[in-house]
């Protein structure tokens, strides 16, 4: 006889991939996913599809139409470069995504796997949580600002930057999950028929600690966004004449009322990008949390 | 005995007022209504590099060190050197000896007299740690030879050595004798300037106060240039760091800063229409070039340097960094001057010469290493010309790469061999003195290229010491021929600058740095 057969199939993964596929389902159909969903989407089309959109190259400079005015041909005008703002926002919004997407990724990872094992090994908690704690001590802008100085300025530098920062918060929410669902029925039921750590992490615990961490992942993406506008706007993120929508902004500022468009298009942009994703956010939690499910 | 003729403060001053203001068109005029008191704060884009001013040739450095100190010799509105420290300038017809009678009663911010021991002291030290030590080379011994004289006596005749020796570029200035023994940016800051040093919180600001016992110079009726007779009205000034131009305009716009630098062009052309503000325009202000480093690949093979210098189409790079207010000119003077070398070098300037630029690069050692180049945010015309000229050195296969830092960092890494092949640098001072500036950088061992060649070395000698005018002019054609030919730096443009002040600030003239002593502002 073994364990693996004894096992109850409480929460096995065909019940969780079946609750997953049903929770997509209601997702799906929330009006704030939608919506958001097809702002959020169309920015990520547009960064994805950016070499073939953008109707200049972002880096071409142009000395006979510095600043020029919105129109016809520049839609969104130039800067001071002559360089087309437009061309430059679409790439600058597939860098600024690509920052973000890095993070979350990372970010997730790390998390789930210094919430699990601070949640689930108690001996480790205290030790790494403080560590985590230490972390979360640094204003997390002001904290990324000094890595990326220290590292340098470069789109990587900046993820690995904005990973440092909120993979404790991410995974402190891991962990209060992880804590929590220890501590449930099925889990205990399943130590009592033998299964291994690995199995009640994976198959028991972790299925259920997700919710909550996907609609923390939605923040971070957006947050990430906006904290790597604000390290290209202070000079530390990709260098020049790499487009981001932080240092468009930058090179705008000293022109805002004489050619305001060349901050206020980027600004825009990210405005629409984090405000889709927001939206998205607002509808995952409000179709994730059984407590908001039935509001 | 050696006959000596005796250059005054007075005849000195009457030339200054008599001679149209050939460079900012403004000379030294009388002023009336002046109001004592008061604080005035002044916005600049970045940090000094020291307030040892012996050791620092930067222009945010040189600012806030002409106010405080003062060297034995200045120079005038018209860029003519005047007695400032010294009585008068007394050289022998053989030009062997410069005596050198000093104003007695002068008063250091520590309220010690000034004499010939402080003189001495500090010149040596200059020749120790002056940025432009250069300068004395010629000079084979200093004595003393009163309490109040000192006696220069020179290794050769050099009929230019006291326009280079007024240079403010890193002014010789003279500190007390116990602050010259000491090292390199390690003294007190005192000088016997009309404002003396209170305190210096880097990336926000310094301040200065006005120098009570301040002891001006009677032998003139007023200020010129960085001397003459100066009267602080202020009772301080500080001088805030502000990097960001558009930072500096709203303070400005605000209030809460009373002139401020390096003002953007379009901001100014909306500026001169606002009756609270006044906009200073000063035309020929510095020579922007690109600067390469001699001592790391790729630059270190000539080719590869002449391949860059075909790649540039100047007039893109200019138009951009400049905002429009720019003047192409290939030539390593100011069209009209006496030293300008005419079309040396024309050719070569108008244009992009890409199959040439291809041809040098093939016969280059280059194999598509990184040119890292140089630049920092705080000149906005340093990062955008940078920009630009990585675009325009991409098409012919030139790996560029911008490697933007802020300016205290640059002005170090530039003075290693690594870290950097190519760095955009405006120069003011160089062009705005004569030849002299620009050729000594591409001589002796501080070069900015980090190398030399000799004929950079002889024709310099040759330049400083040619007897007459043409001599002298043929020298520097030399220069000028070697620099298109070795490419230590190529010359991107003229360029302009734009400065801002609240109109309550009276007296205010545009110079090589803003000048604190006759100046006030209106209640």
């Amino acid at each position: 006889m073994t364990v693996e057969a004894t096992v109850p199939d409480i929460s096995a993964s065909r019940a969780w991939v079946a609750h997953l596929k049903q929770g997509l389902g209601t997702a799906a159909r929330h009006r704030s996913i939608q919506v958001g969903g097809a702002l959020f989407g169309f920015i990520v089309l547009l960064a994805i599809f950016a070499d073939l959109i953008a109707p200049f190259d972002p880096n071409k400079n142009n000395f006979r139409a510095l600043l020029s005015a919105p129109d016809a041909v520049n839609i969104f005008g130039t800067d001071a470069f002559g360089r087309d703002i437009l061309s430059r926002v679409i790439h600058g919004t597939r860098l600024s995504l690509l920052v973000g997407l890095l993070v979350v990724v990372a970010t997730g990872v790390l998390g789930v796997i210094v919430g699990t094992l601070t949640g689930y090994v108690r001996w480790l908690d205290g030790p790494v949580m403080r560590v985590m704690d230490g972390l979360m001590a640094f204003p997390g802008i002001l904290l990324a600002i000094a890595l990326a100085a220290v590292l340098g300025p470069s789109v990587t530098n900046a993820a690995l930057a904005l990973t440092i920062t909120f993979t404790p918060r991410t995974a402190r929410i891991v962990r209060g999950s992880v804590l929590v669902l220890r501590e449930m029925p099925y889990v205990e039921a399943a130590k009592a028929c033998g299964a291994s750590h690995a199995r009640i992490v994976l198959k028991h615990i972790l299925p259920n600690a997700l919710p909550p961490l996907i609609v923390q992942l939605t923040f971070v993406f957006s947050v990430s966004i906006l904290a790597e506008a604000v390290l290209s706007f202070m000079g530390v993120g990709p260098p020049p004449p790499t487009p981001s929508l932080g240092n468009i902004i930058a090179e705008g500022r000293s022109y805002i009322q004489e050619a305001p468009w060349v901050a206020l298009m980027p600004g825009i942009a990210i405005a629409m990008t984090v405000l889709g994703l927001n939206i998205i956010g607002d509808g995952l939690r409000d179709t994730l949390d059984p407590r908001l499910r039935n509001l | 005995m050696r006959k000596q003729k005796r250059i005054t403060n007075k005849a000195r001053l009457r030339k200054a007022l008599a001679i149209p203001a050939l460079v900012l068109g403004i000379a030294a005029s009388p002023v009336v209504g002046q109001v004592e008191g008061g604080k005035l704060v002044l916005a600049q884009s970045a940090n000094p590099p020291s307030l040892d001013a012996m050791t620092s040739s930067s222009e945010t450095a040189r600012n806030i060190n002409m106010n405080i100190y003062e060297p034995l010799v200045a120079i005038d509105e018209n860029v003519n050197p005047i007695p400032m420290l010294a009585k008068s300038i007394e050289p022998s017809d053989d030009l062997l000896t410069y005596v050198f009678p000093l104003r007695q009663g002068v008063l250091f911010h520590n309220g010690k007299e000034m004499t010939a021991e402080d003189v001495k002291a500090s010149l040596e030290r200059y020749r120790e740690v002056g940025a432009t030590r250069g300068m004395l080379d010629k000079v084979e011994e200093i004595e003393i030879t009163g309490d109040y004289e000192v006696t220069f006596h020179m290794s050769e005749a050099t009929p230019t050595f006291i326009e280079g020796f007024s240079s403010p570029r890193a002014p010789a200035v003279i500190i007390p004798a116990e602050e010259a023994a000491k090292p390199a940016n390690e003294i007190e800051i005192i000088g016997t300037g009309p404002f003396k040093f209170v305190e210096f919180v880097p990336d926000d600001h310094v301040t200065l106060e006005k120098f009570a016992d301040y002891v001006p110079n009677e032998d003139f009726d007023g200020p010129t240039g960085f001397g003459g007779k100066k009267t602080a009205y202020l009772d301080s000034a500080v001088f805030r760091i502000i990097p960001e131009a558009g930072a500096r305009i709203a303070a400005l716009e605000a209030g809460e800063v009373q002139w401020a630098d390096q003002i953007p062009v379009p901001a100014a052309k909306r500026m001169s229409s606002d009756d609270s503000l006044n906009v200073y325009e000063a035309r020929q202000w510095a020579f922007l070039t690109f600067i390469m480093n001699w001592n790391l690949p790729p630059t270190d093979d000539v080719n590869f340097r002449r391949a860059v210098l075909y790649a540039i189409e100047p007039e893109e790079v200019m138009a951009i960094a400049t905002e429009g207010f720019y003047d192409l000119n290939h030539g390593w003077q100011y069209p009209g001057r006496t030293y300008n070398a005419g079309d040396i070098g024309k050719e070569i300037y108008e244009g992009a010469h890409i199959d040439k630029a291809k041809e040098f690069l093939a016969k280059s050692d280059y194999d598509g290493e990184e040119f890292l180049i140089l630049t920092d945010p705080n000149y906005a015309e340093h990062s955008r010309a940078a920009v630009v000229l990585a675009e325009q050195l991409k098409p012919i296969g030139i790996n560029a790469v911008v490697k933007q830092l802020d300016w205290a960092t640059v002005l170090k890494i530039r003075l290693t061999d690594e870290g950097w092949n190519g760095w955009t640098l405006m120069q003011g001072l160089e062009p705005f003195l004569g030849p002299y500036g620009i050729a000594a950088k591409m001589r002796g061992d501080q070069t900015h290229m980090r190398g030399t060649a000799d004929v950079f070395e002889e024709s310099y000698n040759r330049l400083i010491t040619g007897k007459t005018v043409e001599d002298r002019q043929k020298a520097f054609a030399e220069i000028q021929t070697a620099i298109y030919d070795l490419v230590p730096q190529i010359k991107i443009g003229d360029v302009g600058r734009m400065q801002a002040g609240s109109a309550r600030l009276k007296g205010f003239k545009p110079f090589r740095a803003p000048r604190l002593n006759d100046i006030w502002l209106e209640d």
